[in-house]
């Protein structure tokens, strides 16, 4: 081989080392979280029987649309800090609505029980009203959404304090759901036959969050509000000049997320058929964190639906993967807060990168 | 049309606000009562008549479901005596809670009723004690217990409440009675042991610490004595005989999470479920209870019941247990709260002392101490 030659193959050998690397950085998270699979899997088998897989989907999809909801808003490099109020107040709304005819307290005992649909559009219409609000501010005043949403997740709690108090609650935990309900989110969509001759049932809601998640992208990626939303994330002013209208992207964009939440908050109400001002408490920050895993930059315009869905999944493998190891507890936060730190980090490590 | 539309989501924020507040003022008539509550903003306290105290009422936590009751009744209570009360929500924050003692003294508070957010630690609830020493006002704890030492720093200082440690023993006294009588039926897989999960509200929290401590040793205590092994934590090898939940607020989600989580690897199928589910209260039980009748369980008759015990003895576990889906809980009366407390500010206001009639209440020897004794619901 020729000096020459010898010296371009080195230079190709370097390349591809350094590609190798790049590819093994950006998608290191999927690599750690494949290799604590591995790991807890080894230790306890039961971790990756087709039981808990099907429940690491359930609690993804129970996770899910507040996630993508709050997505959203930070592309428009903000956040939404409302999130777990709205979720809390809608859940108690659905909760109050869809209440058994016989249930002991009733907390509307005029109106029956409302059909389920009726009752998904009043939980959406809330959760969208609030994030229109939001969005209105932000929009209107640029005021920073941290700011915005503060205030709001501030109303939220008042409206939500005095939501559970109203009819004959008194500030009881809204239980004693409906039929109707409680069917349409958690009976089975299906049952996988198990090798011990029991059966797993995939919820419902699992199948929404499908929906949810394939509709999201087709926002994201196909409609012009999508990429309007992606313009005006990467650079307010650019788009302005291109003919986006900033204040009504804003607002339908926080309005969109609001719609995800008061979903959540209708499927949380059944799914834990338990909802009192408590409810929806710090969901904002799983959502935000979620995002964050997966790849949506706080920096605006960056993100995608796939990398929510991993944030996600990735999220509640640690919760389970935990609970499964036995781990101390207090042990937990540290895990969950190492990971996001990680995770932003290496987001950083590409835009770095690219400068 | 942007001016419309802002016009719009501001009418409609006002209006919900409107709304919520009507349905909650509905019974009250203001009377103005005796004046003073000028910058604070007010709680929902009914304020009826003239000629009454006018107090403030602290609150650990407004979205606690317990707590909610006891100020259902306390403010029914007050509106009957003629007292202007000031409810405030601690916000499970002790240094917001201390801001709002001194801001209710500089408001002219009567008389201070507390529940404390931080009853475990001395220096603040002595604090409290001070402003109130120094106002020369009576200060009622309630609910949360305060030391002995705290109470008698002060002659108008009071605390009535239940003992954190008893609810521990009732439930575990609970748990074992019931297990000796069923032991064979909830042993679903006949190995002799009975396996159980056990859900903890909060980290650092006395009653939680202690309910998740007695009700285990009291059951224990019961079974070897009738000649049964101790209960045994569904995963042998955890560090922590306990599932916490991560956001401290004792929520039935994340009850309801960690329950499917455990059900996805503990079945009767595999022969290792478990048998026995012990919460540190009513939402972490209810949460429970969804979670296992999402896996078909607990679904009233005809369906495997897996014994579900509580502590606060609500509405909604008592719905339950009616059901069938629950077994057993150990139930704090709000009403005998605010009866108790009500009678001591009484008392104070007509002579002065708030512990000179006490008649038909259980007291403490050495303390100005009230137990409203927990119930049991089975």
């Amino acid at each position: 081989m020729s000096q020459e030659s010898k010296e371009l193959a080195a230079k190709a050998q370097k390349f591809s080392a350094k590609r190798l690397g790049d590819m093994v950085m950006n998608n290191m998270l999927i690599i750690i979280m494949v290799v604590a699979a591995v790991g807890i899997a080894i230790y306890k088998p039961g971790f990756v029987s087709p039981s808990s897989l099907v429940n690491i989907l359930s609690l993804t999809a129970a996770y899910l649309p507040a996630a993508l909801g709050i997505a959203g808003c930070i592309v428009l490099t903000g956040t939404d800090l409302s999130a777990g109020r709205c979720v809390g107040l809608t859940a108690c709304v659905s909760a109050s609505l869809l209440q058994s005819v016989e249930a002991s307290n009733k907390m509307w005992p005029g109106i029956g029980t409302l059909p389920v649909p009726v009752v998904i559009l009043v939980a959406m219409g809330i959760g969208a009203l609030v994030g229109a609000f939001n969005g209105f501010f932000v929009g209107k005043f640029k005021l920073h959404p941290f700011i915005v949403t503060l205030g709001t997740q501030l109303i939220l709690y008042t409206l939500l304090l005095l939501y559970v108090q109203m009819g004959n609650n008194g500030g009881n935990t809204i239980g004693n759901l409906a039929e109707s309900y409680t069917s349409f989110v958690r009976d089975p969509l299906f049952s996988i036959p198990a090798a011990n001759g029991a059966s797993i049932p995939v919820p419902r809601y699992v199948l929404y969050s499908i929906i949810l998640a394939v509709l999201m992208w087709f926002i994201w990626n196909k409609t012009t509000f999508g990429k309007n939303m992606f313009a005006l994330g990467s650079n307010e002013e650019a788009a302005r000049v291109s003919g986006v209208n900033v204040l009504l992207t804003t607002i339908l964009v926080f309005a969109l997320a609001g719609a995800m939440y008061g979903w959540t908050g209708f499927i949380e109400g059944a799914r834990v058929a338990a909802n009192n001002a408590n409810t929806g408490l710090n969901y904002e920050l799983d959502a935000i964190a979620a995002c964050v895993i997966g790849g949506v930059s706080f920096v605006g315009g960056i993100g995608k639906i796939s990398g929510i869905v991993i944030g996600v999944i990735m999220l509640r493998l640690i919760f389970v993967g935990l609970t499964f190891t036995g781990v101390d507890t207090n042990y937990q936060y540290l895990i969950k807060g190492g990971i996001i730190l990680f995770a932003c980090a290496l987001d950083m490590r590409k835009y770095l990168v690219k400068k | 049309m942007k001016k419309g539309l802002a016009l719009v989501l501001a009418l409609v924020m006002a209006l919900s606000l409107v709304a919520c507040g009507s349905g909650n003022n509905g019974g009250g008539n203001n009377n103005g009562g005796n004046g003073g509550n000028g910058g604070n903003n007010g709680g929902d306290g009914g304020s009826a008549g003239g000629d009454g105290m006018n107090i403030s009422v602290l609150y650990y936590n407004y979205s606690d479901a317990f707590i909610s009751n006891v100020r259902n009744e306390m403010d029914a209570k007050w509106a009957e005596m003629g007292i202007t009360a000031n409810n405030q929500d601690g916000q499970t924050n002790a240094g917001t809670q201390l801001d709002q003692v001194n801001t209710a003294i500089a408001n002219g508070a009567q008389a201070l009723v507390v529940n404390a957010v931080e009853a475990s630690a001395d220096e603040t609830t002595q604090a409290i004690v001070d402003a109130a020493k120094n106002a020369n006002i009576p200060v009622i704890f309630f609910n949360r217990e305060v030391s002995d030492d705290v109470v008698n720093s002060y002659e108008l200082a009071a605390f009535v409440g239940t003992d954190p440690a008893e609810a521990g023993h009732m439930q575990g006294e609970l748990i074992g009675n019931y297990l000796v009588e069923n032991y064979d039926a909830v042993d679903l897989n006949g190995d002799g042991v009975i396996s159980y999960v056990m859900f903890k509200g909060q980290e650092n929290n006395p009653e939680a610490e202690m309910r998740t401590q007695y009700s285990v040793e009291d059951a224990n205590a019961i079974l070897t004595e009738n000649g049964h092994p101790e209960l045994s934590y569904y995963d042998s090898s955890a560090a922590t005989q306990y599932l916490v939940d991560p956001n401290g607020s004792w929520s039935s989600a994340a009850a309801q999470d960690y329950m499917t989580t455990v059900l996805s690897a503990y079945s009767e199928a595999n022969g290792n479920m478990v048998e026995l589910v012990i919460a540190n209260n009513d939402d972490m039980g209810l949460g429970a209870i969804t979670a296992l009748q999402t896996a078909g369980y607990n679904n009233g008759e005809g369906s495997t019941v897996i014994p579900v015990f509580t502590v606060d003895g609500l509405q909604g576990i008592v719905d339950a247990i009616n059901a069938g889906n629950a077994t057993g809980a150990v139930g704090q009366s709000a009403t005998g709260l605010a009866e108790a407390v009500a009678t001591l500010l009484q008392n104070y206001q007509e002579t002065g002392d708030l512990m000179s009639n006490t008649e038909g209440m259980i007291v403490d020897e050495a303390c100005a101490k009230i137990r409203v004794p927990y119930t049991t619901v089975s």
